[in-house]
């Protein structure tokens, strides 16, 4: 779903870096690490041993060695080896594992509204709190099911050549086509769509959820004309880069990679950004048992969370970090005072009873 | 010879394992889901004829796929008809530019066009600065962006299956025609076309039962707004997990495929298309 979507657009922002020499091979794999992200896609290697923990992620990105730089801090630790399956943890793929009683994976990077699916299905275990340290994280990111490792916002980035300078104040402006002239962008995959549309609209946060579907659509309708939807982060950089559209809702990441690339062109806002979470679920009958919550609780540590921030703009879920933060990294995180100010939760709650009727529901509507 | 036919048979025992282990179970495997999924019996297919959504998604394919075949079947003809009336070196040069685009990835070809057609792109550029247009034109992310992609995707399988068959006629028939007194235009209307007619059937139903089946393309030039059956299908498997309209969705295009093609099959025109022609 949606975290997948992001998760996999992290690591190519870092593979991008490290190809343009900005970021060293070492760095990168310490990044992906802190992702839960990793390169080595060896079938095989993924195999139940209780002396390793079998990290599952979205992979693809990356280079083979990081098994070996990612596991290595925690194998001093622990003593216990860190494999990386990237073959991606898809919850189907989950179920039919934990069903046929063949699990192979001690900890996947799913996100908040896959760990409450799979627990809502009796296939992860419960968080330990006993091993994981639950004061790490604020309240909301610490479920059940899934413990969040790392956070993302999605919000309004605009041209500001083509605004000729006048910055956006909300999503409001997102749909003011006489005051912005030009085409926008939003993304196709229906997680933080339908909030923004409806806090355009006068919705209060506090009312958004459950959210009103029939009036969403009636806002976007007129728009639709003017909308390309996107479907993967790199794209929504190249839309902006092309001179495509003038403004649009996109991942903090891929606005500040804009911004980097043309400070004075290239803008977004924080008002009204919609944050969402990732996190770590443990599929029953977990190979390694209780000895993954100690890998999770490592994942925690605001040391690595920081370079994650400083590598790929993903937010701590440790506020812990927030104190090692220099004024430049404070400016690029979404968790950062100021910048949560306006700032809503997506309810994954709500996405883990509704996502696939409202997914469906919307491809419909914005093809027909 | 009976030895030389189980020999025969026997060459092809490898070929056929590969295709029913990697293709046909599979594909079983599909029709099994769609009547499994989430519990056994034929709910789903009755969901599908149901569910309004997907009727409009069959609509939008129909629409592209029968734009794209008008379009590329007539186009192609035209370049065929120019490559047979070519010289030996200029139909080599030809026929070679006509294949160049099978060895460029569909994924390049679409971000090629989406350079050449967005709003700043090469196209807009140009009609720009001569002044033929004052602000550029919306040519991709659209209806309008897909069709283009695929018709340029589908013209080299079109024109090579078109060529094949306009060289296989035998231009006597058109000495005759003239030499009986017929114009140029009445030698196209009434004997090169009409003998073309088994190309321009096969060419047709190879590029529509194609189009029916488009996912990169439309996904990449229509901007989520273009909403193809593949697509839909993919995005069921992948991203909601719905399983049982997925598989029945496929089942259901596979086996409107299959009618389409048999009954195309059994039409004068193609069969002729099939027969053995006598070598000149």
């Amino acid at each position: 779903m949606t975290i997948s979507h992001f998760a996999q657009d992290a690591a190519q922002i870092a593979l991008d870096k490290l190809n343009r020499g900005e970021i060293d091979r070492r760095s990168f794999l310490t990044a992906l690490g802190g992702l839960g992200l990793v390169a080595a896609f060896k079938p095989g290697v993924a195999m139940a041993d209780a002396s390793e923990i079998v990290v599952c992620n979205w992979g693809g990105a990356a280079a083979d060695a990081f098994a070996k730089a990612y596991g290595d801090p925690f194998t001093k630790k622990s003593g216990m080896k860190v494999v990386i399956d990237g073959a991606g943890p898809a919850v189907g793929t989950i179920r039919a594992m934990v069903e046929s009683g063949k699990v192979i994976w001690d900890a996947t990077d799913g996100g908040m509204i896959d760990s409450l699916t799979l627990g809502k299905g009796n296939l992860v275990e419960k968080i330990d709190y006993s091993i994981v340290d639950k004061s790490q994280v604020p309240e909301a990111f610490a479920g059940e099911y899934g413990i969040s490792n790392y956070v993302y916002s999605n919000v309004l980035a605009y041209d500001a050549e083509a605004t000729k300078g006048v910055a956006p104040t909300g999503w409001a402006d997102f749909f003011d086509t006489a005051k912005f002239p030009g085409k926008r962008t939003m993304c196709k995959w229906i997680q933080g769509q339908l909030e923004f549309v409806l806090m355009a609209d006068g919705v209060k946060p506090a009312d958004l959820y459950p959210l009103d579907v029939d009036r969403a659509f009636k806002k976007l309708k007129p728009m639709l004309g003017d909308i390309i939807f996107w479907e993967g982060g790199a794209q929504t950089q190249q839309l902006f880069r092309e001179g495509e559209v003038v403004m649009g809702n996109i991942w903090h990441t891929r606005a500040n990679l804009l911004n980097k690339e043309k400070p004075d062109q290239f803008k977004w806002i924080w008002e009204q950004n919609i944050l969402s979470a990732s996190a770590w679920s443990v599929p029953k009958g977990n190979p390694a048992g209780k000895k993954v919550f100690e890998f999770i609780n490592s994942t925690l540590d605001p040391a690595g969370q920081l370079v994650l921030l400083q590598l790929m703009g993903n937010g701590p879920s440790n506020p812990k970090t927030l104190a090692l933060m220099s004024p430049q990294d404070a400016a690029v995180n979404p968790t950062t005072k100021e910048n949560a100010a306006s700032q809503i939760m997506l309810n994954p709650a709500y996405y883990a009873e509704h996502e696939t009727e409202l997914q469906n529901k919307y491809l419909d509507f914005i093809s027909s | 010879m009976r030895n030389f036919k189980r020999t025969a048979l026997l060459l092809t025992l490898p070929a056929s394992l590969v295709a029913i282990c990697l293709y046909a179970a599979p594909i079983l495997q599909v029709l099994a889901l769609s009547v499994t999924e989430p519990k056994p019996g034929l709910a789903n297919y009755q969901n599908l004829f149901a569910n309004a959504a997907v009727g409009r998604v069959v609509v939008t394919t129909l629409k592209v796929s029968i734009m794209t075949t008008v379009l590329t079947v007539v186009a192609s003809y035209i370049v065929a008809f120019a490559i047979i009336h070519m010289s030996a070196g200029l139909r080599r040069v030809s026929l070679f530019l006509v294949l160049v685009p099978f060895w460029i990835s569909v994924l390049v070809r679409a971000f090629s066009w989406i350079t050449i057609l967005r709003r700043r792109g090469v196209l807009n550029g140009a009609l720009m600065e001569t002044g033929v247009i004052s602000s550029p034109l919306d040519l991709v992310y659209n209806l309008l962006g897909v069709t283009i992609g695929m018709v340029h995707y589908m013209m080299p399988f079109a024109i090579l299956l078109l060529y094949a068959n306009l060289s296989d006629i035998d231009r006597r028939i058109m000495q005759a025609a003239r030499s009986l007194g017929a114009r140029p235009a009445t030698i196209f209307w009434r004997v090169w076309l009409p003998l073309s007619l088994p190309g321009l059937a096969l060419a047709t139903l190879f590029v529509f039962v194609f189009s029916l089946g488009f996912l990169v393309t439309p996904a990449l030039l229509g901007a989520g707004k273009t909403l193809m059956i593949a697509e839909y299908i993919s995005v069921q498997i992948s991203s909601t997990s719905r399983w049982d309209l997925a598989t029945s969705l496929s089942t259901m295009l596979l086996l409107v495929v299959g009618i389409i093609v048999f009954a195309a099959m059994r039409s004068p025109a193609l069969r002729a298309a099939f027969v053995a022609r006598p070598q000149q």
